[in-house]
């Protein structure tokens, strides 16, 4: 076996097919955007070069600005608020044994298993100010009018709520796995030296976690970027850009405003912001890793 | 040396999935796989075994030895049930009928998914007979990448296509499409509702208010408004300009488009009456993000006195699917004039925009273009259009009269009987496709208060440049 592993040639031949599809679905698109980037091309006919034009265009675009500070305000709604009710959550379950704990590991899972497009017209649902469920409970309550879940000022909240009620089953399962997977001699011997639940969980289950968390905030940030198919079904970034993401944006400009030399810019830019935000997640929790290890 | 056998078999066998994986473009495709909400069409007599492998691509049609015929239609209308996919369904099944070599595959969309996947064909090969729109932010695109197959002008004079109906489906005077319908701006309204509550068609934008306040006064919706989408509240606006310049309204278009300069006190004006509407409370709450089919469902089933939407869906007056004591009382009234505005009663926001033209690069073209002239013959599209109450054709259409005509179509007829002159393509899309997405945006922002006026009339002005 050793010597099947030292061989050259079954290195590279075991490495190719990988080798493969990084260049061709990901290195060779990314080169395209970057040429589009710099051109007029509308997605039909001919491209021209037009040097920077595109990227001066994209620094005074208060759309796609937008579309970021709401990118972030996602990711600090699934770090927040999201992240701490799925470790809790996770924690809780954990304790609840028996048949308890997988009838609710399904019940907090079922969103996640729920179709985007089926997730999203539920919510305009529940959302619409003439039939929607909130707007009866809010009458019920004795509220006169009709409340505009989806104005332009709360239309940004109203789609948060739903990504990170989304989102929740996922991060939710990933942190019970976590913990399924910290040795109960741990929670023993805490429980032998009187320790309650809440000094077990903060001593003992999130330390432990760490790595989980770790992983965890990784793809909510890269996920709270990428957003777009509940935001496109949902409100399609309106009303006037006020719920626009970035990849949205981007479907907008190349696909519908024929702007596809735009379209690439804007890709451009986010892959960059993309990669600095990964650069920087693995810096930041590299930092600490070292310094514990000190 | 077994192991490294093995090992080198698993490697090559990878590699080779792998390698499938990316091929295989030349392997004809099943219909369904490009059929989303489509569906197929084949004729009575086992069509359905030559669809199997009939598309590669966008050169998706082929002549088989036998001398059969696919003919891949590429569609905006998903509903073949009611209105114009109807139309359209009625008229290939029975040129299949008739052409019992002919199998023709619809694949339908709705506009906003068809217009994108439109551009994904054009890159890639075009289905070969295909939906269009005669305007600039659509079509100006389109041609010049010379996606679109020239058709003989001389062969639709007996058509009776109505004259300037054609014009923007031209291109330095050779003609690529044809058009399908002629479009009004209209305001549906319940006429029982009205009458019930002693309501009346208002004559002038201020009678319109004071409709809209008594409306809401009894816990109605005035007027139901797609604002969710953008361009029906563009359209809206168009009907305004009209009252406030009249005749002027496509020259100051089209130099507003021109020079990206929008402050002609005419477009201010309008948009400052489209504001002071909304303010008003005159549409839904929540308009401006509710879609087509929520705004529509609140008009028919009867949470809105009247809806704002255009003569395509006068065809409501027949859909079963609406309550018949709805249905039967659904009228259409235009735009009231505006305080001395320039634009009288009869002065309409009306175009002639949804069409189909033929593929430049189709396989079949003589074929597609036989079906296109199929289509358009005059007890084709304007005959099955008029029956079945989709508002009016391009074409003149006063053959068909049965007698037989819902109230509202005799309604909508009267209205372009008596126009005095017609505006011609709406504001958002006179321009560049660019200018059509920001119009269809920013309009929301300045009607809902968030965006002023002035910053409205910059920012698509800024579009156009």
């Amino acid at each position: 076996m050793k010597k099947l592993y030292s061989n050259k040639p079954i290195i590279f031949s075991l490495v190719l097919p990988g080798l493969l599809v990084f260049l061709f679905a990901v290195l060779a698109p990314i080169c395209l955007s970057v040429y589009y980037g710099f051109t007029d091309y509308t997605g039909m006919g001919e491209a021209h070069l037009v040097g920077f034009k595109n990227y001066a265009t994209l620094i005074h675009d208060s759309a796609f600005g937008r579309s970021l500070r709401n990118s972030l305000l996602l990711a600090i709604g699934f770090i927040c608020i999201q992240h701490p009710l799925a470790i809790l959550v996770a924690a809780v379950l954990d304790k609840l044994q028996g048949k308890a704990e997988g009838v609710f590991r399904c019940i907090y899972f079922i969103p996640n298993v729920i179709s985007v497009a089926v997730i999203a017209y539920l919510w305009k649902f529940i959302y619409n100010p003439d039939f929607g469920l909130l707007n009866n409970i809010a009458k019920a309550f004795g509220h006169p009018g009709k409340i505009n879940w989806l104005s332009q000022q709360n239309a940004i909240w109203s789609v948060l709520i739903v990504l990170i009620w989304h989102g929740f089953g996922w991060g939710m399962l990933i942190y019970y796995t976590g913990i399924k997977n910290i040795d109960p001699v741990l929670y023993e011997a805490a429980s032998i030296d009187g320790a309650n639940w809440w000094t077990t969980f903060f001593k003992i289950t999130l330390p432990l976690m760490k790595p989980v968390i770790q992983i965890n905030v990784t793809m909510a940030i890269i996920s709270a970027l990428k957003q777009m198919e509940t935001v496109y079904l949902l409100t399609n970034g309106g009303p006037n850009n006020s719920t626009q993401f970035a990849a949205n944006y981007l479907y907008q400009q190349a696909f519908k405003a024929f702007k596809y030399g735009y379209g690439n810019a804007i890709g451009v830019v986010f892959i960059i912001i993309c990669v600095l935000a990964t650069v920087a997640l693995n810096t930041i929790f590299r930092d600490k890793q070292e310094q514990r290890e000190k | 040396m077994k192991k490294k056998w093995i090992a080198s078999l698993l490697t090559a066998a990878m590699t080779a999935s792998l390698l499938t994986g990316c091929g295989g473009s030349e392997t004809p495709s099943t219909a369904t796989d490009t059929q989303d909400t489509a569906q197929t069409a084949e004729t009575d007599n086992g069509g359905a075994e030559e669809e199997s492998g009939a598309s590669d691509e966008g050169a998706a049609a082929e002549e088989s030895a036998g001398g059969d015929v696919t003919i891949k239609l590429f569609s905006n209308l998903p509903d073949r049930k009611n209105g114009q996919g109807l139309v359209e369904q009625m008229i290939i099944d029975e040129y299949m009928a008739a052409n019992p070599n002919v199998s023709i595959e619809v694949e339908a969309l709705d506009e906003e998914a068809y217009k994108t996947k439109f551009k994904a064909y054009a890159m890639d090969g075009m289905p070969d007979v295909v939906s269009i729109w005669g305007q600039p932010s659509f079509l100006d695109e389109v041609l010049d990448a010379g996606v679109l197959a020239e058709l003989n002008e001389d062969d639709y004079v007996d058509y009776g296509f109505i004259p300037g109906s054609l014009d923007g489906f031209k291109k330095d005077e050779k003609l690529y499409g044809l058009p399908r319908n002629t479009d009004i701006m209209l305001f549906y309204y319940n006429q029982k509702m009205f009458d019930d509550n002693g309501w009346k068609v208002p004559a002038t934008t201020d009678e319109l208010l004071s409709l809209c306040e008594d409306i809401q006064a009894a816990g109605i919706t005035p007027v139901a408004m797609d604002g969710g989408d953008g361009w029906p509240m563009a359209c809206f606006l168009t009907d305004i300009m009209v009252k406030v310049a009249g005749i002027n309204y496509a020259d100051i278009v089209s130099n507003a488009v021109a020079t990206g300069d929008f402050t002609a006190p005419e477009i201010k004006q309008a948009t400052q009456i489209l504001v002071s509407f909304a303010d008003a409370g005159m549409f839904q709450v929540g308009y401006d993000s509710q879609d087509y089919g929520t705004t529509m469902n609140l008009f028919t089933n009867g949470q809105a006195a009247m809806y704002c939407m255009g003569s395509w869906d006068a065809s409501m007056a027949l859909n079963e699917d609406i309550a018949p004591e709805i249905r039967d009382n659904i009228r259409a009234f235009t735009m009231p004039t505006v305080d001395g505005g320039k634009g009288g009663a009869n002065d309409i926001a009306a175009w002639n925009g949804g069409g189909y033209a033929v593929s430049a690069n189709s396989a079949v073209k003589d074929e597609a273009v036989k079906f296109l002239n199929y289509m358009y013959q005059p007890d084709k599209l304007s005959k099955y259009g008029w029956e079945n109450g989709v508002g009016m054709s391009a074409q003149d259409q006063t053959a068909y009269l049965t007698g037989n005509e819902t109230e509202l179509q005799k309604q909508i007829m009267d209205i372009l009987k008596n126009a005095t002159s017609v505006s011609g393509t709406p504001i958002n899309d006179c321009g560049p496709s660019a200018f059509k997405t920001a119009i269809e945006s920013e309009i929301q922002g300045v009607s809902n208060g968030s965006t002023s006026v002035d910053d409205f009339l910059a920012a698509i002005g800024a579009a156009c440049k």
